[in-house]
């Protein structure tokens, strides 16, 4: 995938065609910038954060509330009105939605469902998977159209797990099961796509955003409360996110968000928990302007993780997130070291819970990604 | 007669002076040695960990500084150790190490060839002769090979010159794995196959950029079917074909399919080839 040149009038949601996804400028080099913090950080131990132009002893997290109205939820409507877009005029049975972790594809293919009146197929129960059962499959039959929010609820990565699945998507592909939309993690469609063999359906996903889309999207849902307030890096002193007025003033590029853009590969799932992450208030009440504290710092992998928590990572990100159990299932070793291993990476920060699966943590996203293809490990397309 | 002058030239008189320090010298070197050695392993027995081994790789280093220091006072003893008499000595002694170290010398030889043509080097898994495991070191007179076992193998670079060297990665990450299983020959085959293509695909170690083939090859007792497929990583390779094992028979076993019985020959057949493939890393 090539980077994209940066442009301010890009609009902020764009549906594209997987191929003509790109990663936002200066992506490789934040991954080499990571590779040597990793390295640094191994010979040398970890170090303090780089040099600040403002402590952040004098900063203090933002209440619940005031982020709540800074930094609202993602609306992925407008998100699946730019898929809508692209659906019509598609003729093939079968459309695949694809994102990364926390960037709400099963979001926005079950907002377009709704909008288009389309039925969304609820997922097989844990127990037809593990059997390997294809009655669930019998059961979408009649279907004309559908839609599948989240097809990782769909396999477990055993051999019964993959039947079910198997059975569902050979017929859908080859039309025996009407017309529909599937939403899908990133990793689960790369495994998939080489399991199962996904060639023919049209693929797409949001194109990535750049630094000045962020910073374009992240003053829009702070305008909801009014102005958006002035926001600084703890790490430059420079202004991140201007005010109305200002930004008329400002031409300069926004190289600390574009820092942000490149680090999270432009999907805006991942920035917006960045930013949510890192925004800090002063002490001192009498200052009105936020700061964004040193955007890239995270629960970062030693460069010498060993296999077993490399194994468990994967799984995690092939799986969309899973529960102990089926962890278990899973990898080729024990319930009790899959388990140890996950406690140890949930006390790192590597891993957290969400709806009663374990996942990645967006912050250590990147840092797992680019360890896992490092090894060689069967990586997503975004 | 100027023969005889010649030697005489050669060598000192062996006066009753010279007699008594060379008793001396060999009477001192021997008592040295034995109590060095004896000393030292009394030591060692009584140290725990790295220390021990330690002292124990002391015991031949000694002896040898005791052997070359009792040479360095014998030799001048015995022989007039002008310039030529020294020549006349050494060219012999080249002569005789020469012969000696001609396979060293061989395996230097052959350390430089490797260099250049790289059969093997660090990380790559080889199997020279019985030895079968991953290159840790190139040195210049062998190659340090650790097995499976554990067991670090020094193998000297001239077996290269009438050995061959089967080098599973070459270089690479990949590395091929094979994964048996013997089956009883009523079974749908079709299924079979199916079923261990699924074991391979759904593996945690499986590298995805390469291949997945199953081969099934009749027998007379039955069928032996095998998985050919490539784990992330070579150091990966054993747990990778025992998952594949292991999940392989636990969805065969589910099925019914039945695990051939071997006649006594056919077994010992079978375990000869897998303990060479075994060794290689192939079947």
């Amino acid at each position: 995938m090539g980077e994209q040149s940066s442009s301010a009038d890009t609009p902020l949601w764009a549906v594209v065609e997987l191929d003509q996804f790109r990663t936002p400028e200066q992506t490789q080099a934040s991954q080499w910038r990571r590779s040597f913090r990793s390295i640094s950080s191994w010979l040398g131990g970890k170090k303090d954060a780089e040099q600040q132009v403002k402590d952040e002893s004098e900063l203090r997290a933002l209440p619940e509330v005031r982020l709540a109205h800074l930094v609202p939820s993602i609306d992925w409507t407008p998100a699946a009105r730019a898929l809508g877009q692209q659906l019509e005029g598609q003729d093939a049975p079968v459309t695949f939605f694809i994102t990364t972790p926390y960037s709400g594809h099963a979001s926005v293919v079950t907002h377009w469902a709704e909008k288009h009146h389309v039925a969304c197929l609820a997922p097989p129960t844990l127990s037809e998977i593990a059997e390997g059962s294809t009655q669930w499959v019998e059961q979408c039959v009649n279907q004309r159209e559908w839609a599948i929010p989240a097809l990782e609820r769909y396999f477990l990565r055993h051999t019964q797990g993959i039947q079910g699945v198997r059975e569902f998507l050979e017929r859908a592909l080859s039309g025996r099961l009407g017309k529909g939309v599937i939403g899908c993690d990133s990793w689960t469609y790369a495994f998939l796509h080489r399991v199962i063999g996904l060639d023919g359906a049209p693929v797409f996903t949001l194109q990535s955003m750049e630094g000045e889309q962020l910073a374009r999207y992240f003053a829009q849902i702070a305008t909801h409360s009014g102005q958006p307030p002035p926001v600084y890096s703890t790490r430059t002193g420079k202004q991140v996110l201007f005010d109305s007025a200002s930004e008329q003033k400002s031409k300069a590029p926004n190289k600390e968000l574009q820092r942000l853009a490149a680090h999270c590969r432009g999907h805006i799932g991942l920035a917006w928990h960045y930013w949510r992450e890192r925004l800090r208030e002063p002490k001192a009440d009498d200052e009105e302007a936020l700061w964004l504290v040193d955007a890239l710092a995270e629960a970062e992998l030693a460069v010498d993780t060993g296999d077993i928590a490399t194994l468990v990572l994967h799984a995690l990100l092939v799986h969309g997130g899973l529960d102990d159990d089926s962890l278990g299932e899973v990898l080729p070793f024990s319930h009790h070291e899959a388990l140890n291993a996950r406690l140890a990476l949930q006390r790192k920060g590597i891993v957290s819970s969400c709806e009663g699966r374990w996942q990645i943590a967006p912050l250590s996203y990147a840092s797992v990604r680019q360890l896992l293809e490092s090894r060689n490990y069967l990586v997503d397309p975004l | 007669m100027e023969e005889q002058q010649k030697y005489a030239r050669l060598f000192n008189d062996i006066d009753s002076q010279a007699l008594i320090t060379l008793g001396v010298v060999l009477l001192s070197t021997i008592v040295l040695i034995i109590a060095s050695q004896r000393g030292l392993n009394w030591i060692g027995n009584r140290m725990h960990g790295q220390v021990r081994f330690r002292i124990f790789a002391l015991v031949p280093m000694t002896r040898l500084l005791i052997l070359m220091t009792a040479l360095a006072i014998i030799v001048p003893t015995i022989i007039e150790p002008s310039l030529r008499n020294m020549v006349t000595l050494l060219g012999a002694l080249g002569l005789a190490i020469g012969f000696a170290m001609k396979d060293y010398v061989s395996s230097l030889i052959a350390g430089v060839v490797s260099a250049v043509e790289l059969p093997y080097r660090p990380g790559d898994w080889v199997q020279i002769e019985d030895t079968y495991g991953e290159v840790k070191h190139v040195g210049l007179r062998t190659v340090d090979i650790q097995t499976p076992d554990d067991d670090l193998v020094y193998v000297p670079h001239l077996k290269l010159w009438d050995h061959a060297v089967y080098n599973a990665n070459n270089g690479g990450t990949s590395l091929q794995c094979v994964a048996s299983f013997y089956l009883h020959p009523e079974h749908e085959a079709g299924w079979v196959r199916k079923a261990l293509r699924d074991v391979a695909l759904t593996s945690a170690y499986l590298k995805f950029d390469q291949p997945i083939i199953v081969v099934a090859e009749e027998k007379p007792w039955g069928t032996h079917y095998r998985i050919r497929a490539y784990p992330v990583d070579p150091r990966q390779q054993f747990l990778f074909i025992t998952d594949l094992t292991l999940r392989g028979k636990k969805v065969l076993s589910a099925a019914g399919v039945q695990s051939a019985m071997l006649p006594p020959d056919a077994a010992l057949d079978t375990r000869n080839a897998v303990g060479s493939a075994y060794s290689r890393g192939n079947d």
